[in-house]
């Protein structure tokens, strides 16, 4: 399990807050909500001028410029203060070989995202995103599950939209679900659903939800379940086995770098997207793009572990083995599936597991 | 090497000769208006075809057939010299004007722009009252007449580092971004190298050749820093590339950076002169305003003479998928990553990083392995009795070198912001 800052949004600012829609937060009777420093804190209206930190105010009123300001919000919690939506623009950096954005970006930003829904409904912002009673109990938010969907990525410059919201989980998790548009025209480019648990800081434990804490953020959630995934039988929720070894391919000896640790000194979650990519066959990767990626997180790295990754292709209801008539197979199926594993060096203890479907680019041609 | 960072290179795309007298079409705020530009010439390949033919700016890659509710975010209020609001309809991003990145050649649509030389020195610089919602998503807008580019940035989680600041790549990164956006804004931007038609008739591409940075504070999540640009001359035959970071809030300095451009043969590899035609193109955009000031480039660290230091090496560093740009090099961004990776860590961990200026030497690819080499010293005169000066060598296993780095460090300074949450209000 890792631990992040990606969580579900806490109660920490009492409900009264809610009644009214977005505005709500120019008030400054909200409580607890922490602010960073250089940051506009929710309890005063008047600070900011700037639209970059307006995802904590409504710039209405602020600037005297009310349209503007309302379509340019560039993230806040939506009228029924249920969701958080936020847009976010690709840059240059954030492009990969196929010169558009790439899983990591999408990964980061769909965390950067739900960081920011917790924040704006006043959690903590130690990275824990954890609920009073939570931080009482010395209880944080770890991932358990991960699973993206892109259909389209956008370009340097795209304008991508993001909506996330979280509900309960049954007993003993959450889920924060995210929505990816694209500004321009409003298509859905993207998907995306986690699922999280509480762990005891200290002892790594697993524990329940306890219903304290499910009041106290519960009333962020829509009240009624909404799914990015509403489909049934939908590939956020297959199982994902465990690789038969050896596999076709495999990248050892993975080490965290100083740039993949978060402000908490994990190793980001973002950074095990990085390690699986690393074992995918070069023909692929080369030629296609990742359209679904799925990760259980089972085991946290620390900063000093090496990792192996593994990766063999997976074939629907074929031979569980992948290795041997591989390459005939996937001819037959466009869509590319591989089944990942990544390990502790030394002990071989797994870290996560992983799916991933791709699709192939248009105007590649496929090497055999 | 310099791939990425190379399309920083700044040029008009047009045989008109560039007229630096002022006021030439200054009825239009900093950001130019598509209307008033000659036409593209064409003696540029199919992308100035292609660039013709699109009249209509595409955003995202679409052609917005409503007025999208952001299409105003490029305007940006105007200085109070001009009079004329922005027309909107012509004021789309045209970044995504382009339909493939790969066919990027030289600019679709040239631009007059108003280049007066000026002398700027820092202390002439006075910070504009604050911008509207102009610049909200972050795409930049050209300011002092065309020959300065800013954009802000927000802060994001993930840019943050194990010590809870902004890390030195996510500074670097803003850099390259802004470079990047400074000549696209310009509607300049060439093949991702940044060369202007000339150059590219000759086969010419710019690369990377040193960069040096002085750091004076770390944003922390949530800060917001605005991003200033602008080109020089480097010799007679090199590009100047400066910026100047600053907190958008305050309006404190966070960093100020210069880097040097040299002209290589695509084909060769083998570096240029200046050709007469490529000066023609591109001089006019230069100025002489530096964000290094004499006084402070001596805090620059540089070469000095190694008695006893400790060496650290870290070896077999390979690029991953992530690292490499769309030319799949490796992002000039990732070296620095490498580099710091050999510093010990109690160095990092106690120290941030004040100034660094690193030599590009070699590109690298997704096949090379690298090792990364650290000699530490901690000299008297470095900033600060606590400094540490370090020198850095990357290099491939096989021996060449990569890059060459030289950075001193102070030690990090607690700020209450940076412990995150339960500081509460802070500063």
């Amino acid at each position: 399990m890792l631990r992040s800052h990606v969580a579900v949004p806490s109660g920490a600012a009492a409900s009264p807050q809610f009644r009214r829609p977005s505005n709500a937060w120019r008030g400054p009777t909200v409580v607890t909500c922490t602010a960073r420093s250089g940051r506009a804190s929710v309890s005063s209206c008047s600070v900011t001028k700037e639209m970059e930190v307006a995802h904590l105010t409504d710039s209405e009123g602020a600037r005297g410029e009310p349209t503007l300001g309302e379509r340019l919000r560039l993230g806040s919690l939506l009228e029924d203060g249920l969701s958080y939506k936020e847009s976010f623009v690709i840059r240059c950096y954030e492009v990969g070989v196929n010169k558009t954005a790439t899983v990591e970006t999408i990964a980061n930003l769909l965390q950067e995202v739900g960081c920011n829904h917790a924040q704006s409904v006043g959690f903590s912002t130690d990275g824990f995103a954890t609920t009073t009673t939570m931080r009482k109990l010395h209880l944080i938010w770890v991932t358990n599950r991960m699973h993206i969907e892109i259909y389209k990525y956008p370009a340097w410059g795209d304008v991508v939209e993001i909506e996330t919201w979280c509900q309960s989980e049954g007993r003993i998790g959450t889920r924060r679900d995210w929505i990816i548009k694209d500004l321009s025209n409003g298509e859905v480019i993207g998907r995306a659903t986690s699922k999280w648990v509480m762990m005891h800081q200290d002892t790594r434990k697993l524990q329940r939800v306890s219903d304290e804490v499910r009041d106290e953020y519960l009333v962020f959630c829509p009240r009624t379940p909404r799914f990015s995934f509403p489909e049934e039988d939908n590939a956020s929720l297959k199982k994902i086995p465990k690789l038969d070894e050896p596999t076709e391919n495999s990248r050892l000896g993975l080490v965290p770098r100083r740039a993949d640790l978060d402000m908490n000194q994990h190793v980001n979650n973002v950074t095990y997207i990085g390690w699986v990519l690393e074992s995918m066959p070069q023909d692929i990767i080369g030629t296609h793009e990742l359209e679904t990626i799925t990760l259980e997180y089972r085991r946290e790295c620390q900063h000093d572990d090496s990792v192996d990754s593994l990766t063999s292709a997976e074939f629907e209801g074929a031979s569980e083995n992948g290795s041997s008539n591989g390459v005939a197979l996937s001819m037959q199926n466009p869509q590319h599936q591989f089944l990942h594993l990544l390990r502790l060096s030394g002990t071989g203890l797994e870290i996560n597991r992983g799916r991933t479907v791709w699709r192939k680019l248009k105007g590649k041609k496929e090497k055999l | 090497m310099a791939a990425s960072f190379a399309a920083a290179g700044f040029f008009p795309k047009t045989n008109t000769p560039i007229k630096p007298a002022k006021n030439s079409f200054l009825d239009k705020p900093d950001v130019i208006s598509l209307n008033s530009v000659p036409k593209p010439n064409k003696s540029d390949t199919k992308s100035s075809m292609k660039a013709q033919a699109q009249t209509l700016p595409k955003i995202n890659g679409t052609n917005p057939g409503v007025k999208l509710p952001f299409e105003n975010v490029l305007l940006e209020e105007p200085p109070e010299k001009m009079s004329s609001p922005f027309q909107t309809t012509s004021s789309k991003t045209f970044y995504n004007a382009l339909p493939d990145w790969s066919v990027l050649l030289a600019a679709m649509m040239s631009y007059v722009f108003l280049a007066a030389e000026k002398q700027f020195t820092l202390s002439d610089w006075k910070p504009k009252r604050p911008e509207m919602l102009a610049d909200a998503f972050g795409f930049g807008r050209m300011i002092q007449d065309g020959s300065v580019f800013r954009q802000t940035f927000p802060i994001r989680s993930y840019e943050i580092g194990a010590d809870r600041t902004a890390s030195i790549e996510t500074l670097m990164n803003h850099l390259q971004e802004t470079a990047l956006n400074h000549v696209k804004i310009a509607g300049l931007l060439g093949d991702g190298f940044g060369a202007t038609p000339e150059m590219s008739k000759r086969n010419l591409i710019w690369v990377v050749s040193r960069i040096q940075l002085l750091v004076e504070h770390y944003p922390s999540w949530g800060d917001v820093v605005e991003v200033d640009t602008w080109v020089g001359a480097s010799g007679k035959n090199g590009m100047r590339r400066d910026w100047h970071v600053r907190d958008y809030k305050s309006g404190q300095t966070i960093l100020r950076a210069t880097s040097v451009w040299v002209m290589m043969n695509k084909e060769t590899r083998r570096l240029a002169k200046m050709p007469e035609e490529v000066r023609a193109e591109i001089g006019p955009y230069f100025i002489e305003r530096l964000a290094i000031r004499a006084e402070d480039a001596k805090k620059l660290p540089k070469a000095e003479k190694k008695d006893s230091s400790e060496r650290f090496v870290r070896e077999g560093l390979t690029p991953k998928w992530g690292d490499l740009d769309v030319n799949q090099h490796v992002n000039n961004v990732k070296y620095i990553g490498w580099i710091l990776e050999s510093a010990p860590i109690s160095i990092l961990e106690k120290h941030e990083l004040a100034s660094m200026t690193l030599e590009y030497r070699k590109e690298c690819g997704r096949d090379s392995v690298l090792q990364s080499l650290t000699s530490v010293s901690s000299s008297a005169d470095c900033t600060g009795e606590d400094g540490v000066r370090c020198e850095h060598l990357l290099k491939l296993e096989s021996g060449s070198e990569i890059v060459k780095g030289y950075t001193e460090w102070r030690p990090k300074r607690i700020e209450e912001g940076n412990a995150g949450a339960f500081s509460g209000q802070s500063a």
